[in-house]
């Protein structure tokens, strides 16, 4: 059964502005949001070397006598830092900003080929797959250890984290290797298209 | 795949070079290479109109289907990424 045709009413969804904005090739968004990413990545960078020298010399420094306070803002209690709490906390960040480092690193690649205006590319289906995945290992470490400090050094000051506040981390992360398949999908049809004569 | 372009053979009845088509049709000769190799996925009605009309001849005479064992190598870059 067909159904009638609708006239038209004339209504026309407004313009949005910057939607003739120049998205990729040289001098677009995409070549200005990289030159943001490098900066990003060598501020990082210098950030997550300065965390691992600091992290090596944790295993040196003596650290008698420091105590360590846990505070939710209101009360908070002392306790002796240990070694192993040090490795442990200075560890945990440096693999934090060193797994955003590798982030960054993958989306400079990216948006290194958006800029020349040849965004599907075999490797960046393996880029964003790498992306995801690193996603997914911070993601689960920060749960984990939230999890643990909550548990055994800050019980009744911090609470752990739920399952619920991995909700966004993940559908953010499937996002990505979604997107991953896409971008496959685009080399693709980039390769049919160049192998039509 | 087993369509074939026999373009050598047409090529050398008409004693033409393979740059000199390619000037004629308007294709790069890398990519008339990538036909005659039969690495081609796909050819335009364009270009096959282009081809005949400097070969003078038929689709038919570029074109022959040879079906086969090991004709159907399937696509290529299928999980090339990976």
């Amino acid at each position: 059964m067909r159904l009638p045709k609708l006239p038209a009413i004339g209504i026309r969804a407004p313009r949005l502005p910057g939607a003739n904005l120049k998205t990729l090739g040289p001098g677009s968004v995409s070549s200005l949001l990289k030159i943001a990413l490098d900066v990003a990545y060598v501020l990082l960078a210098l950030i997550t070397g300065v965390l691992l020298l600091l992290w090596v010399a944790s295993i040196f420094i003596p650290i008698d006598n420091l105590n360590v306070t846990v505070s939710d803002g209101a009360d908070g209690r002392q306790m002796p830092l240990t070694r192993p709490l040090l490795l442990f906390g200075v560890g945990a960040i440096t693999a934090y900003f060193g797994g955003f480092l590798m982030i960054l690193r993958g989306l400079r690649k990216i948006f290194r080929t958006l800029t020349l205006g040849d965004p599907f590319q075999p490797d960046n289906v393996r880029r964003l797959r790498q992306i995801g995945l690193i996603l997914a290992i911070v993601t689960g470490g920060v749960w984990v250890a939230q999890g643990l400090v909550a548990a055994r050094l800050a019980p009744g000051v911090m609470e752990p984290q739920g399952i619920s506040d991995l909700l966004t981390p993940v559908f953010s992360i499937l996002v990505v290797f979604v997107l991953a398949e896409v971008f496959r999908e685009g080399a693709r049809l980039r390769r049919e298209s160049e192998l039509t004569i | 795949m087993a369509i074939r372009v026999q373009l050598d053979r047409i090529l050398a009845e008409r004693r033409m070079s393979l740059t000199e088509l390619a000037d004629r049709v308007g294709v790069t000769v890398a990519n008339l290479s990538i036909l005659k190799t039969g690495k081609a996925r796909a050819v335009r009605f364009s270009t096959l109109d282009a081809l005949c009309r400097e070969l003078e001849c038929q689709p038919g005479d570029l074109l022959a289907h040879e079906p086969g064992p090991g004709s159907d190598l399937g696509d290529p870059f299928d999980d090339a990424e990976d």
